[in-house]
């Protein structure tokens, strides 16, 4: 990665520390450059372009908005290329080896749920991707910023009134976004895999109790073959990768609304899970 | 020259890379569509574990989804026939699909996003309204000067896809434009077609060995679309290497039928650019042949130039490649339409048509 854009590398610093971009002796997988397009309108409403392997697969975005353009962007890169990697459409966390995946459509609340997880002590594995190997079932973790949109930024700001969100992007594409920066015991274990254990479908209702039902394997399973990136593309090798998933880990429906007492919901069952036979 | 070349050439390079070589190499085969071949290469030559991990993740990455192409395109390729068969049209598998078809070496790792057939020039409108009688639409928006660019110039008709698929269909007479210097007898090569069958009841033509390398050449040699034109190559020395090990007369065959088809100058060009680009070995006899089928020194010094420039930047995005490519595509139209058919359309292009952007992807997120 590289960019001249001195403001997009500070917000990239806070969220990626530490990975000092092009260390000579470190293999990478995407060559991808941030930039401003030289144009007239660099000096009236500068724009920033965003460019894997020399080609734009972007138009160029508002310079401000650099940061979760880039974000998008290797998003992109990710579901066009990682094929070695069934890609669940789910967030991720996990709680010692052991991961609950909570895929989801957008405006499930999958990412304001996986971050207050993480803000309550769950290692982050990844948002947006789970990245499961289909030879061994595990997830391997991605952490990154949790990219928060509209009112889910305030959802977060009164759950944790020190949360580490990073600038707010007031006008993208999606809306306002916020990332929420994972912690740093989720940086420094983003070498180490997860098995899948629970398998949690949630669904922000407004207003509503939060109910955990356990969910039949077979819509489980027909739900997580569906949520995923590359399903139909891996063929025999994603079936089987769910099946052994499904096999393995405990599935629910979750209905929320506050996410203090969802937290509070899904840790007692991580507790539970924990103790077996009491 | 740049890496890909040099590991196309001797794979045993990469026992000496280091993180900043095989960091070049990645966008170079990924936009040459090679992936899929580099890690075919490792493998043949026992050289995966040389290979840094998270490279060989993007290599396999690429082949599962060439394989999951594989599928749709021969699966598009027994729709297309059935209809055809139908309709009594016989037709013919070309390029990746019929590599696919016939099971030769390219099968392996080549990537393709569409299917090319050949039907018989007094076919392809009933081939064509059969088609689209079945579901299948015209992939793209085509005015009516496309429309005559297709039908009256060119050996194709405009792609047609079906509506519920992504893959292309390319419709094709011939293998070269009716308007172009080199006129193909298409007769002769239904002549030499053989048919091959899937072992699951589905048969299907495809080119003779040689018809199918000089095609391959023909390609090389008037193709506008040279961006990623590294892979026709690799294709091309994968062909050769294999019909040679099949048949040991196979480079007299091929002498010989570039002779009988006119295209003993595409056969050079596939030729030089394979041993310089790709590591094509070829045979004294093919080499021999090719030698007295080049152009005059000056042009052919010009044409390696411009190739190499445009298969084989050093890295890429470099002006260099822009402008060779530039020259090679007017020059693409020089050879397939007589001049004054090349400046009418070349006018068309720059002066009266303005393309809409290609829709952006979604972003994930």
């Amino acid at each position: 990665m590289r960019s001249s854009d001195s403001a997009f590398l500070d917000t990239l610093g806070v969220f990626y520390p530490g990975r000092a971009p092009q260390t000579p002796t470190c293999v990478y997988d995407y060559d991808i450059r941030v930039y401003r397009p030289f144009s007239m309108r660099r000096w009236v409403r500068p724009q920033i372009q965003f460019e894997i392997d020399h080609l734009h697969p972007f138009e160029p975005h508002p310079a401000e908005n650099a940061f979760p353009m880039y974000e998008w962007g290797l998003n992109w890169c990710i579901a066009s290329s990682a094929h070695r990697y069934l890609m669940l459409h789910a967030g991720s966390v996990a709680f010692g080896d052991r991961a609950m995946i909570l895929p989801g459509t957008p405006g499930s609340g999958k990412s304001t749920l996986s971050a207050a997880l993480v803000l309550s002590g769950a290692r982050l594995l990844s948002d947006e991707f789970g990245l499961v190997r289909p030879e061994r079932g595990d997830l391997l973790p991605m952490p990154r910023g949790i990219p928060l949109k509209n009112a889910s930024i305030e959802a977060i700001r009164e759950f944790r009134t020190d949360a580490p969100l990073g600038p707010t992007y007031p006008k993208t594409r999606k809306g306002r976004v916020s990332h929420v920066r994972p912690d740093d015991t989720s940086l420094a274990q983003q070498d180490r895999p997860a098995v899948p254990r629970w398998l949690i479908f949630p669904k922000y209702v407004a207003g509503v109790a939060e109910t955990l039902e356990p969910l039949d394997k077979t819509d489980a399973f027909r739900q997580l073959a569906f949520n995923s990136f590359n399903y139909r593309l891996l063929g025999d090798a994603a079936f089987n990768a769910v099946g052994a998933i499904i096999r393995n880990v405990d599935c629910y429906t979750f209905r929320f609304s506050r996410l203090e007492r969802a937290v509070e919901h899904l840790t007692a069952l991580v507790a539970e899970t924990e103790t077996p036979g009491t | 020259m740049n890496l890909l070349n040099a590991l196309l050439r001797d794979p045993q390079v990469v026992r000496n890379w280091q993180a900043a070589e095989w960091n070049q190499l990645l966008p170079l085969a990924r936009s040459a569509r090679l992936l899929g071949r580099c890690l075919s290469l490792f493998e043949q030559h026992d050289l995966v574990d040389a290979v840094p991990p998270r490279i060989v993740d993007q290599l396999r990455g690429a082949l599962i989804k060439t394989r999951f192409l594989h599928v749709q395109a021969l699966r598009e390729l027994r729709h297309v026939v059935r209809v055809l068969d139908r309709a009594a049209i016989e037709s013919a598998a070309l390029k990746g699909v019929a590599y696919l078809a016939a099971d030769l070496p390219p099968r392996g790792w080549r990537s393709l996003s569409d299917i090319d057939l050949l039907v018989r020039e007094v076919d392809i409108a009933r081939a064509e309204s059969a088609l689209q009688r079945a579901g299948w639409v015209p992939n793209g928006e085509f005015d009516d000067y496309d429309q005559h660019y297709y039908r009256e110039w060119m050996h194709e008709i405009p792609p047609l896809r079906h509506s519920k698929r992504e893959i292309e269909v390319d419709l094709h007479h011939n293998l070269a434009p009716p308007v172009s210097r080199i006129v193909i007898d298409a007769d002769r090569l239904w002549h030499a077609a053989r048919t091959v069958s899937d072992g699951h009841g589905f048969a299907i033509k495809v080119l003779a060995p040689a018809d199918m390398l000089l095609h391959n050449a023909l390609h090389l040699f008037m193709n506008d679309e040279l961006r990623g034109g590294l892979r026709d190559v690799v294709d091309f020395r994968d062909l050769y290497e294999h019909f040679r090990a099949e048949d040991s007369d196979f480079d007299h065959t091929l002498v010989a039928r570039a002779q009988a088809l006119g295209c003993e100058r595409p056969l050079y060009y596939a030729v030089t650019t394979g041993q310089r680009l790709a590591g094509l070995q070829p045979s004294p006899t093919l080499r021999e042949a090719v030698a007295h089928a080049g152009p005059p020194a000056p042009v052919a010094a010009l044409m390696a130039w411009l190739i190499e420039h445009a298969l084989a930047p050093g890295r890429l995005g470099l002006r260099r490649t822009r402008v060779a490519n530039g020259l090679l595509f007017i020059r693409s139209h020089w050879v397939r339409m007589p001049p004054r058919m090349l400046l009418r359309h070349l006018g068309h292009k720059l002066l009266l048509r303005r393309k809409p952007p290609a829709p952006e992807p979604d972003l994930p997120g």
